[in-house]
């Protein structure tokens, strides 16, 4: 229900006073009310919008930190990884409390 | 970036998994409030693939399924009055009330329509003068700003024959209400990352701080899930407990305020019934008296209905996270998505719906990590 999809600003409306805009939600378009993000939005930011409403503006350099902090700490674990495939550590992978003493952070 | 599939890859879940599991040196128990975030959890089986560190408790995070039946009643009373056109959310249309569903009146001849916006409903409304046009204005705090413009632009547009039968609530009550509750089991909470994109954090301050419970506000996407549970499982590790943003790029500790300030201009807090749980004080919101106009409860008079819950559906057991889905007595046998009990084995947001689809019936007890 509180389902809220990013989309891109494509076109920006006034119905009488009343912020609309265009958004295309990869590939699919729809009329959308801007009113609750007017101050802040321009052509080509990304919002979240919910049952016909932007609700916000995506942070766009936030949400690329937010992915690269995974990406990197996926690639530092893939390498902590083939060193356990070398020499395993003690314990059954299943086994939480072993895990986490016996593998560095 | 498009902000949706790089946040699903698997490389990534996979290392914030095996992060999880490293991090936990015993068995946590978290709730989400958000249906959304159930979906995901059940779907993905992101629960199954922790393996015992941390335990999700569903919790009563999706608006249709904590619709109450009294609220349902009305509506099936008001979409099968000739002089009506019904309008919902699609999802609403298969809640059972007392003795049918929305879906069953629209079979009978009632005017049910599905809308995806309020403001169709309002635009329904404004191309069709000779009738009364209703909104089931159902929803969490993600909703009201939408619901409440809806209601602002008929009064500013003048269309009077537009109203709204409100089924408003909103989710820090409820979190207390669980927390308060004797045999409470959650040590910290993922809160809801579009309700927090509207509200801000501010409210959730003071319950992680008087309970002690770590709040991590949380997207929608498999690695936002996953990275809301570590950041949760971090706090607990270490005994701190205070709110946490996981969702930065969409949310503000303030909130996007336009819109707060757009369901203060409408609505007030009210006490609220929730299904399966009953009423909690100052847990939802009603339309504020300068609205009354638009009040379909006042305009058609449907103040005497009057319901309570069925007794077979134990919703209440599984939205406070007393009870699995799969070991309810009805499960799969006398409840089941085509013929549903409770909302919850109806919307694909629901926990019983979740486990249905999955056919997850063995996972009706939690695992036990290092024996």
């Amino acid at each position: 229900m509180c389902l809220g999809i990013p989309g891109r600003v494509v076109e920006l409306h006034n119905d009488g006073g009343f912020p609309t805009g265009l958004v295309d939600f990869g590939g699919v378009r729809r009329e959308v009310c801007l009113a609750y993000v007017a101050g802040e939005v321009a052509l080509g930011d990304y919002v979240i919008v919910h049952v016909g409403f932007a609700i916000s503006k995506v942070d766009e350099a936030e949400a690329k930190r937010t992915f690269e902090v995974l990406r990197e700490m996926s690639r530092l674990d893939e390498l902590e990884w083939i060193a356990d495939a070398i020499e395993p550590s003690p314990g059954e992978p299943r086994d939480a409390l072993s895990a986490a003493n016996g593998r560095p952070r | 970036m498009k902000y949706l599939s790089e946040y699903r890859d698997p490389a990534i879940a996979r290392a914030l998994i095996e992060r999880i599991r490293r991090t936990a040196t015993r068995p946590w128990t978290l709730m989400e409030v958000c249906g959304g975030q159930t979906h995901t959890i059940v779907r993905q089986g992101l629960d199954e693939l922790l393996d015992g560190a941390v335990e999700m408790i569903h919790g009563p995070g999706c608006p249709v399924c904590v619709t109450p039946l009294e609220q349902i009643d009305k509506a099936l009373a008001l979409a099968a009055r000739p002089d009506v056109i019904f309008t919902s959310f699609g999802d609403m249309l298969r809640v059972p009330g007392s003795d049918c569903d929305l879906q069953q009146v629209r079979a009978r001849g009632g005017a049910v329509r599905v809308v995806y916006s309020p403001l169709d409903a309002l635009e329904l409304a404004r191309r069709t003068p000779d009738k009364e046009v209703v909104f089931f204005a159902v929803g969490f705090e993600t909703t009201a700003p939408a619901n409440a413009m809806a209601v602002w632009r008929a009064r500013e547009l003048g269309v009077r024959n537009f109203s709204v039968l409100v089924s408003h609530v909103t989710v820090p009550p409820a979190i207390t209400a669980i927390l308060t509750a004797p045999d409470n089991r959650v040590q910290g909470f993922l809160a809801a990352g579009h309700v927090c994109t509207v509200m801000g954090w501010t409210e959730y301050e003071p319950i992680a701080e008087r309970y002690r419970v770590p709040i991590v506000v949380t997207g929608f996407e498999p690695m936002d899930i996953l990275e809301g549970m570590l950041m949760a499982v971090e706090q607990l590790e270490s005994g701190r407990h205070v709110v946490e943003n996981q969702y930065v790029r969409s949310v503000r500790r303030e909130g996007t305020v336009p819109a707060r300030q757009r369901v203060e201009d409408v609505f007030e807090l009210a006490d609220r019934k929730w299904r399966g749980i009953g009423e909690i004080p100052m847990s939802g919101l009603r339309l504020r008296d300068e609205f009354t106009a638009f009040d379909a409860e006042r305009k058609f008079g449907l103040g005497g209905i009057v319901v309570s819950e069925p007794a077979e559906c134990r919703a209440g057991d599984v939205l406070t996270g007393r009870l699995k889905p799969p070991k309810c007595g009805a499960f799969g046998t006398r409840c089941t998505p085509e013929h549903p009990l409770g909302a919850l084995m109806v919307s694909a947001e629901g926990a019983c719906a979740a486990y249905y689809a999955l056919a997850r019936h063995r996972v009706a007890e939690p695992h036990v990590v290092a024996r």
